[in-house]
């Protein structure tokens, strides 16, 4: 406050054409980006807009229909069917994949030996595109063949069963990105100053203390973090599930983005398919607003 | 000598002159990988080679969805390529987009080929197709094959289980009675797996012995150019029972996928597969290299119901329209005069890969008729095609066979009853043609 008191109108003209002049520096570091963002993903989201008021096929050639697409999408049971699915999925996915992904971190942080193998051997599958992931698993998962069925004597079809593909595709999600997840937190960890666990050794904290009163509260800004990144992230779950089940049995794994799919590329109905992109967006802004708004509450107190 | 010199002259004159005229581009797109794709490169090379007028660049695009999209997306963008392959059972969506150019009398002609000479019931659907879409009868491409649905055989298990007649073919396998009887007598006998059957990850192969089964019944999904729901409570369910008991029952391979449908034959822990005829060259090459531990043999699918009615699809040659950039009149012969020659010269090489040749007089040829296996199936099979509905959502990589995979295939594995799944396909058919209506 004291300091721009007594700025005097010298200061700050320089500071305004020192501003200007950083500007200008940051500009030709900006504008590719920029170009590149505004070219392939403002503008082509903007046609999405006005492509949903339309009846056009996918080549982007229909008349004007008002709201029409968006009044059928509400009276779509099938699109809400894809919604449920994919909270279904997403359940199954945010809050178990990251609460793995934290006691994953807290285990191998505590490793005297191996740890850097312990941690290359989760961060592995993260690597794998995910057409090596699902193929691997549909094996593993074989009905007849799979190592899961013979090791556990089960006979389940786990891809094609009603009750067990939408599990059995999140677990394959997991297995997939948990890696990538437990990094996040190892660096977390890492990050939490050595003094904070000396001090509390030194007043006798025992072990759960600790995590309670220190990593817990430590970490929490990485577990929101991480939380949004996965709600993002899952709301968009198609190829895990195109690759694995195509949206069966009986529509039981069938998500908004493979119901877009269908819509759009099978059934050439561009326009209604922009429609459901441009609802299942609105629908993830809100939900990372919400969870923001939650978790960003959780931090301060 | 100064003759010489002249005529030497003239010469240079004439071999220079021939090539600054710089040969017609054509731009080729098609799907096919594998045995196929092979297959199709050798008829193009052999072409460029054959002639120094044309130049055929050819260019495989993924085969099903994201080729349809990409040919109507360069057609609504007027970018497309000269030439493309396409699916029989794809041309109802495809016309009703708008993606294909028609072909004149005078087109078909300058190819060098007459429309009779194609398989008839072939060109009857196209037809039917057109006037379905556009209001009159036309000719939106060249069939090049069909491919239909087979049974191919395992001729030392079939002789263990008493099936196998004197001439080598399999007997009593007609009527649904006798021959789920066969399918018993093999697994009792010989303790393999009568039928190799693919259903996981595999709505195609579902439909295709589905519809065989429905079609036997006189079964039939379109009345007058519309669909026509009223046979799947019928026939329909008898169709999907039969598949149900034979997977109960232990005759037909449960969730099987397809490489594991094709590996269970080819190991000779299946008596027969049922599959399309494209597998022909799979075994063929394995018989070949001494890795086929038993003789096979082909037959057409046997008559199970009323008649023998099979599912078939077939691929043809097409011209992607283009309102933009229409194909200019030396472009337009020279495609035309390579489509001529896939069909004429090509038919041959194309037929290797199992396929029935679309164009007929290369059916009569003497070097197919004594191309095995196609000898043992190729006429009576011709004979018995049934394509799909000549509706938009039928046909590969339409919606119908989502609606399989997620509606029939649970019935298969008993995760849901015949009466649900023929309930929910025909509510999912009842859909599709409401939407494609507006």
């Amino acid at each position: 406050m004291t300091t721009i008191a007594t700025e005097t109108p010298q200061t700050r003209q320089r500071k305004r054409a020192k501003a200007w002049q950083a500007f200008f520096q940051a500009l030709p570091l900006v504008l590719p980006f920029t170009l590149v963002y505004v070219l392939f993903l403002i503008y082509p989201s903007l046609r999405a807009v006005q492509l949903s008021l339309t009846n056009s096929d996918l080549g982007g050639i229909g008349k004007y229909i008002g709201l029409e697409n968006y009044r059928k999408l509400f009276a779509d049971p099938l699109f809400g069917t894809s919604l449920v699915n994919t909270l279904y999925f997403i359940l199954l996915t945010v809050v178990p994949n990251t609460l793995l992904a934290f006691a994953f971190a807290l285990m191998v942080n505590r490793l005297k030996r191996a740890k850097k193998f312990v941690l290359a051997a989760f961060f592995l599958p993260y690597v794998l595109p995910v057409s090596v992931v699902t193929n691997l698993w549909i094996w593993l998962l074989d009905q007849s063949f799979g190592l899961i069925n013979i090791v556990t004597g089960l006979s389940i079809s786990w891809f094609q069963d009603p009750t067990y593909s939408m599990p059995a595709v999140a677990f394959v999600t997991i297995w997939w990105t948990v890696g990538f997840n437990i990094l996040l937190f190892l660096a977390a960890l890492q990050s939490i100053p050595r003094e904070y666990f000396e001090a509390a050794a030194l007043d006798g904290a025992n072990d759960l203390q600790v995590f309670r009163f220190i990593t817990w509260p430590s970490m929490w800004s990485t577990t929101s973090l991480v939380l949004l990144l996965q709600l993002i992230a899952q709301f968009k779950i198609f190829d895990q599930v195109y690759l694995l089940t195509g949206g069966g049995p009986y529509d039981k794994t069938l998500v908004t983005l493979l119901y877009l799919y269908r819509k759009g590329f099978q059934e050439q109905q561009g326009g209604y398919a922009s429609a459901i992109g441009i609802l299942l967006l609105i629908i993830i802004f809100a939900a990372s607003l919400l969870q923001e708004r939650f978790l960003g509450r959780g931090r301060s107190e | 000598m100064r003759k010489s010199l002249t005529a030497l002259l003239t010469l240079g004159l004439a071999v220079s002159g021939a090539s600054l005229a710089a040969p017609v581009a054509v731009n080729f797109w098609d799907f096919f990988g594998g045995g196929d794709g092979a297959r199709m490169k050798t008829i193009v090379d052999n072409f460029n080679k054959s002639q120094s007028d044309i130049v055929v660049t050819r260019t495989t695009q993924v085969w099903g969805v994201p080729f349809y999209t990409k040919v109507h997306t360069a057609v609504v963008a007027g970018d497309t390529p000269d030439m493309i392959t396409y699916h029989l059972s794809h041309m109802p969506q495809g016309m009703t987009l708008g993606d294909l150019r028609e072909f004149t009398t005078a087109d078909v002609t300058a190819a060098g080929l007459a429309m009779k000479d194609f398989q008839p019931s072939m060109v009857k659907t196209m037809n039917d197709i057109a006037k379905n879409v556009t209001g009159k009868v036309g000719t939106y491409a060249l069939p090049l094959d069909t491919h239909t649905y087979v049974v191919y055989y395992n001729k030392d298990l079939l002789k263990k289980a008493g099936l196998l007649g004197a001439d080598g073919t399999p007997t009593g396998l007609t009527g649904i009675a006798n021959f789920t009887k066969a399918l018993q007598a093999i697994k009792t006998k010989t303790g393999v797996l009568p039928i190799s059957f693919s259903s996981a990850q595999d709505p195609a192969t579902v439909w295709r012995l589905y519809d065989t089964l429905f079609l036997q019944q006189g079964g039939n999904l379109v009345a007058g150019g519309k669909l026509n729901v009223a046979d799947l409570n019928t026939k329909g369910k008898v169709a999907l029972q039969t598949m149900v008991d034979w997977t109960k029952q232990g005759l037909l391979a449960k969730n099987s996928t397809y490489p594991a449908m094709v590996a269970l034959f080819t190991a000779g822990r299946a008596a027969f597969m049922m599959n399309g005829n494209w597998e022909a060259p799979t075994l063929v090459d394995l018989k070949a290299a001494g890795k086929l531990k038993f003789d096979f043999g082909m037959m057409a699918f046997p008559k199970l119901f009323a008649n023998n009615d099979t599912w078939a699809d077939s691929h043809v040659l097409a011209i992607p329209t283009n309102t933009k950039k229409p194909l200019a009149p030396e472009k337009l012969s020279a495609v035309l005069k390579f489509m001529g020659y896939i069909e004429k010269t090509g038919g041959l090489t194309w037929a290797g890969g199992g396929h029935v040749p679309a164009y007929v007089p290369t059916r009569n040829l003497p070097d197919f008729k004594s191309l095995s296996p196609n000898n043992q199936y190729s006429d009576k099979a011709a004979s018995q095609i049934k394509l799909d509905p000549i509706l938009t959502y039928f046909g590969v990589g339409n919606s119908v066979y989502d609606s399989v995979g997620n509606n029939l295939t649970p019935a298969l594995l008993g995760q849901g009853t015949v009466d649900k799944s023929i309930g929910a396909f025909k509510a999912d058919l009842q859909k599709f043609d409401a939407a494609a209506k507006k």
